[in-house]
Formats: C-alpha cells, structure tokens, sequence
C-alpha cells in the first residue's frame, strides 16, 4: 500500500493549483457562467500548452499518455477551482471513445484534440434523461440520414465534433460528426448549474459510412468504458470542489465574529465542518482507491466506479448544502463563490451516471439480482 | 498510488483464512460479551489460538519477541478476523497496550507482561473514564501516591470493557496532587488480583455484561508499573488516543460489510404467500447505499491507516473514521431491524429468529459506540480544533 501520489502526479497538482490560481479566479468562473456563451477559449488554447487535452491520448498521437491516476489529480484540482470547461467531456470521455474506437477519423482527430485546436462533445441522453443504451430512439446509421434530437448534450458551445449514439438495425451506434455538418442545430437549454447544455436537433443530417465509431451494434460497449472513467473523473471533479467549499466555510469560521467570538468557536459550527472533513477526505481516498481499481484492471471495476460516483455525489451535495449554513447569508449571493461550487457538484453529479442509476449497478454487485 | 496487497500480505491473508476454515470461529468458547464493533466476543482461547500462530506479536519489533512485521500485517488480520466474525473482543486492546509498553514502558513491565500479550494470555481494560470525568476526562479524581517502592491508587474507574475477565487494567490517575488539569497524570498497569481492587459488573441494555465498574481502595502497585515518566500520562493518553480509536473501529468496514451480507441473504430469501424484499426498489436502493458507505468507510480508514505507519498525524482522519464508523453502524443496523420487521426483535435462539438473533443484538450494542472511546461530539470537537484548526470553545470557569 502507498498512498502518496506520484512525483509527476504532485507536480501536475502543483503546477494545476498554480496556474488556475492565477488564470481562473473565481470572478472568471463567475463571468463565465453567467455569460449564456461562456467559454473560455483562452484558457483551452493554454492548457493545451501544458499538455492537459492530451493526458489521456497515446504519445503517438500527440499526447503524453497518462494514466488514470493523473487524469484523477488533474480534475480534482479543476474541481477546486470549479474551472468551466469541456475538459472531462472531451479529454476524458471522448477521448476514452476515440482511442478504444481507433479508425482513420479517431487518429485523425486525437492528436487536434491534444493540441486543443478541437473539442469533441458527446450526445447520448434523450427525452428519458437516462443513460441507458434501452432508452436509445435516435435512429444511427451511417450511411444514411439522421433525423431526431438529443438532450442535455454539454459542451455544444465550444466543440467542434460530436459523438452521437443512436440506434442502429444491430443495436446501439456510435458516430463521429463533425459540428458544421449540414441540419445539425444547437438549441441552448437554460441550466441553472452555469453549465452550458442544449437539445442537439438533428434534420435530415448527412452519415457517412467513415462516420462509424466501431462497428455497427458495438456503440454501448465502446461507450461504457469511457463513461465509466468519466463517472470517476466526475468523482475526482466533485471531491476537488468539495475540498473548496471545506476550505471556505473553515476561514468565514475563523474569521466571522459574532457574539465575541469567531463564529468557529461555537460547537454548532466546528461540529458542521468537521462533518464536512468527513465527507470529503471519504470521498477523496474512495475515489483514489477506485482509480486505483480502475488502474489495475481489478474485475470488480463497474461496481467499484458506480460505488465511488454514488457516494462522492451525496457526499459533495451534502458538503455544498451544508455549506450554505455555515456560510451565512453572504453565502447566498451571486458575487461570492459558493454557489458556483454548489452548482458545479450538482451537473457533475448527473454527468455519467447519476445516483439512482450507479445505486442500481451496486445493487446487482452486492447480491441484489 | 497502489491500494493493494503485496505478493507475502496476500499470501498472509490466505493463511488467517485457513487458519478459519481450519478452526471455525464458533467453535471456539466465548467468555465475553460481544460488543459489536466487529471484533467479536471475548474469547481468551481465540486469542490464545492467535498467540500461538505468533500473530499477537508479529508487529513488535524482535529484541521484544516479535517479528518486525509492517502494520499492514496487523490490518490484514484484523480485517480478515472481522470479516469471519471471529471472537477477537480483547486483539484491539492488547495490540494498542503492547505498543505502549514496547514505547513507554519499564524494563519489568516489557519483561512481565509482553510475553504473557504474546501468548493471548493478558487482556485489558482501560481506566479512563469516571463517574464524574466523561467527556471531560482531565476532571477525574483518581489519584496515586508514592509510598516506598509502590504507588497507592485510590479512585473509581466506569464504563471499562471487559474490565472483569481481563487481566490488567491501564488506570489514568493524578500522581501529583499539586497538580490541575492535563499536568501531573500517570499512567499505571494495574494487575486485577492486587488486593484493593473490587471490580463490579454494569448490565447493559442487551441485557448482557460488557462494562465494569472499579472501586480500588489503596491499591499498591509497583513503582515501576508506570507508562514512561510519572507525569506524562496526559501526553501518552493524546498519543494513545488516535491509534486507540483508529485500532478501536478499523475493523468496522468489514464488521458492517458482513452485516449487509446477511441483510442481502435475508431480503433474497423466499417468503411464502408473498414476493421477497429484493424486488422492493426502496430496498434495493437502501442496501445499495449502505454498501457505497462502507466502501467509503473502508477507504477512509485506510487513509488514517497510512498517516499512521508514516507517523504523520492522523487526528481528523482518525475521528472523522470513529464518527463515520459508529453512525453508519446505527443506520446500517437499523435498517436491519427494519427489514426483518416483526422478526427483528426476536433474540438470539428465540423460536422464529432470523439471521441467529444477530441483528438485534448489534443494533442495541451500536447506541453505545457514539458514546464510547470519546463520544460523536468530542470527536467532531477534535476534527474541528486539532485538524481543521478552528479556534477552541471557550472553558466555562470553574
């Protein structure tokens, strides 16, 4: 057993901190998220300079072939600093797709993806709101015609490519298309998480026979892996912001006086932060442990990733609501940051995989058939 | 970072498991209550059983007898022995006391008493609270005088485990009567059979013996029998504290995972005349999530586990483990007791009994493990001064 992260793991940390510190202050979230176009194509384009689009593409591809364990220390700290940005979208799951997926558009596509010249967006979810392979209507074949819509399709705004899964004649599907392919439109969903979501319609729109992502009927199994590590990267996501949210209701302890006192020094208060030390130092070792499953290939992965997604979810959700009383009424306004933590939890707790559906994958694992 | 079993501590997990397999724990006669944290009942042949195996001393280091094994040996027992649901009531408590005679003690105490911990022959209580000391133990009033070559203990000790089938008794006690608060503590080894010692059972609301209370009246205890310096009781009990309640709960993950096992069983089982639990979705969700916070339990736990080998400190994670561990522990059991509706209340070789009575008895056993080894509040108390460094609560004057 060795708990410590790697050296190169410390510094991608370290330098992560650094440069988000200086770069992505929370008055950028902010301007970010109330911006209905927010993305922060500055910061992309700077990111890709440190190699971070790539950490999961293949050296051979442009990028620098990282292991689970980095993505994990690199979301965490884009957790912390609530950074808004397509990075697990499309530097964990799409890219997890491509590459399982490989073919001449995936190769072709990898390494722009590494040098953040592209982003790749995904569309699974339908009106059924779940991630389910048996909730599929839209049809997807390639070559043919498409028409239909996604939903809740994140990242719209800024990608340049789309992985949708649809329902071909030998069962689930995926294709690769391109953002400016003709009747693909993008209709903004107003989220309330500063989130950038939206219905993907899709009219009469072009599928060529390269459009395929594996074979026809493979799309859910090529899919299942990639969201599986986007479910633990949400985890690490969560657990970052949570650690955030410790930290600010920790120094308001110390610092709010009232009755004479700091605020910290009454009972009440200690005992909600510590219970908040709890669910977020759980979370955090749960998460690495899975990572760590994940890593080593154990054969209990699908179990281990929903185990860890479910309860960093509850975990970080109680955190940013208990957070909210420990805050105070300055809490609650726009211009301090907790409510952006807040909501950052909440849409990465129903990316990849909300509760109900990992509780479901748990169940089955525990003996529940 | 690599959460995983080397190649001899798995191969040491595989040999507690035979071990099992070879000699059932039930087999083995129980002479102690089980108090339900997972470690079992108490059962000096057990723990005899493991003396013998040279597992009680594997961690010490070999100009003591044992083996310098790394504490990941200790885990790996612990956690294999809770998963079995062996009767190891007294392992944590002699584990936590050979490490403190190993570090504190005096040369006749390693010499007396590791050998007879080696074997499984020593158990002990531990003689902190009293009846007016609880949560605020510094106000407690038992007090040791040097007359000679012995200290004179005189006071009252409450709530210790097993206390009246143990062997020795770790007893904080005032040794310097000029001395307030956390200044002028000792802690002694008491033998139980000294004469002056009166050592009175508490029923519990199982019904069943687990505390004690002890009345010692000019107790004469060697002057050596002392942990460290007199006076540096305090410091130790701190120290003691944190692997005290780490050694006191690691083995709860395991202890709740075995529990939902039987919880899981219990909802498959056929019922006549209706459609089994299982198909219930609100069952299935609640025994789903219990399992989510065990495994988040278990993570935890490690984490403390790894501060602690490292020597780095491990304040909040330790209490932050207790806290998770002894309510999680509520909740997982009273989902139990839910479940098995009407039959829940059923003890142990009552006719009709599900799961052999096991659920009502943990269940009552759990409103007791917030209170004990410092209760819920003390520890968030901790988390919040020690780890997260808010300022300390303002004494009331006395």
């Amino acid at each position: 057993m060795d708990l410590s992260p790697s050296p190169a793991q410390q510094l991608l940390q370290q330098s992560a901190r650094t440069f988000l510190q200086q770069r992505c202050p929370p008055e950028r979230v902010q301007q970010l998220a109330l911006d209905p176009r927010g993305f922060a194509a500055d910061l992309w384009k700077e990111i890709a300079t440190l190699g971070w689009p790539g950490l999961l593409i293949p050296p051979e591809l442009g990028g620098s072939g990282g292991s689970v364990g980095d993505a994990l220390a690199l979301v965490e700290e884009l957790g912390r600093a609530c950074f808004p940005s397509p990075f697990v979208g499309s530097a964990v799951v799409a890219t997890s797709v491509l590459a399982a997926a490989g073919g001449p558009r995936a190769r072709k596509l990898l390494p722009a993806l590494a040098m953040g010249e592209r982003i790749c967006a995904l569309a699974v979810l339908e009106e059924s709101g779940r991630l389910d392979p048996d909730a599929l209507a839209l049809p997807g074949t390639a070559p043919g015609r498409l028409t239909g819509r996604k939903l809740f399709v994140a990242d719209v705004h800024a990608a340049t490519d789309v992985i949708v899964l649809g329902r071909g004649p030998a069962g689930p599907t995926a294709l690769l298309l391109p953002m400016d392919r003709g009747g693909i439109e993008a209709r903004p969903l107003d989220s309330m998480t500063g989130d950038k979501l939206f219905e993907l319609g899709f009219a009469d729109v072009e599928t060529r026979s390269d459009d395929l992502l594996g074979a026809p009927g493979d799309g859910w199994a090529l899919l299942a892996p990639a969201f599986r590590l986007g479910a633990l990267a949400r985890s690490a996501e969560m657990v970052g912001a949570a650690q955030r949210v410790l930290e600010l209701c920790v120094e308001h302890a110390r610092v709010r006086v009232q009755g004479g006192r700091p605020i910290g020094a009454y009972q009440a208060v200690q005992h909600a932060c510590a219970d908040l030390f709890r669910d977020v130092e759980s979370a955090r070792w749960l998460t690495w442990e899975t990572g760590w499953k994940v890593e080593t290939s154990r054969p209990d992965v699908d179990a281990a990733v929903a185990t860890a997604k479910a309860y960093c979810a509850e975990a970080a959700l109680r955190v940013a609501r208990r957070g909210h009383q420990i805050m105070g009424a300055i809490g609650y306004s726009e211009e301090h940051p907790l409510h952006l933590f807040h909501k950052r939890i909440l849409a990465a707790s129903l990316d990849a995989g909300d509760a109900a559906l990992h509780l479901e994958t748990v169940a089955r694992a525990i003996g529940l058939p | 970072m690599d959460f995983g079993l080397s190649a001899a501590e798995q191969d040491f997990a595989e040999e507690v498991r035979a071990f099992l397999r070879a000699h059932p724990p039930e087999t083995f006669p129980e002479d102690g209550t089980d108090a339900g944290y997972g470690s079992g009942a108490h059962s000096r042949a057990f723990t005899q059983a493991l003396g013998d195996r040279g597992w009680l001393s594997m961690s010490w280091p070999r100009e003591h007898g044992g083996q310098a094994r790394p504490m990941m040996y200790q885990l790996v027992l612990l956690e294999e022995l809770a998963a079995a649901g062996a009767p190891f009531g007294p392992l944590p408590g002699c584990l936590q006391v050979a490490d403190s005679i190993i570090r504190h003690g005096s040369e006749t105490l390693q010499r007396e008493i590791l050998p007879q911990v080696a074997r499984g022959d020593a158990t002990f209580w531990q003689g902190y609270s009293e009846p007016d000391a609880g949560s605020d133990l510094l106000a407690l009033k038992t007090h040791a005088r040097l007359d000679g070559d012995h200290w004179v203990l005189d006071g009252r000790k409450i709530w210790s485990s097993h206390a009246g089938i143990a062997t020795y008794g770790t007893v904080l006690a005032r040794t310097d009567p000029a001395s307030t608060r956390n200044r002028g503590l000792s802690m002694l080894m008491v033998d139980n059979r000294l004469p002056g010692m009166d050592i009175r059972p508490i029923r519990s609301l199982t019904g069943q013996v687990y505390h004690y209370e002890i009345f010692m009246d000019g107790v004469r205890v060697p002057r050596d029998w002392v942990m460290g310096k007199p006076g540096e009781g305090f410091g130790q009990l701190l120290k003691g504290l944190d692997t005290d309640r780490f050694w006191g709960r690691f083995y709860k993950a395991p202890f709740l995972r075995r529990i939902l096992g039987l919880l899981v069983e219990y909802v498959n089982t056929p019922v006549e005349g209706g459609t089994p639990p299982v198909r219930d979705p609100v069952v299935r969700r609640r025994l789903a999530h219990a399992a989510t916070e065990i495994a988040a339990l278990r993570a935890l736990f490690y984490r403390a586990a790894w501060l602690i080998e490292r020597g780095r400190p491990a304040t909040g994670e330790v209490s932050a483990a207790k806290v998770m561990a002894d309510e999680l522990g509520q909740r997982v059991l009273s989902l139990g007791m839910e479940l098995l509706g009407p039959y829940g209340v059923l003890r142990a070789g009552s006719r009709w009994a599900r799961l052999h009575g096991e659920i009502e008895h943990q269940y009552q056993t759990s409103w007791g493990h917030t209170l004990a080894g410092g209760t819920s509040e003390i520890q968030r108390t901790t988390i919040a001064v020690r780890a997260l460094g808010l300022p300390a609560e303002p004494r009331a004057k006395a």
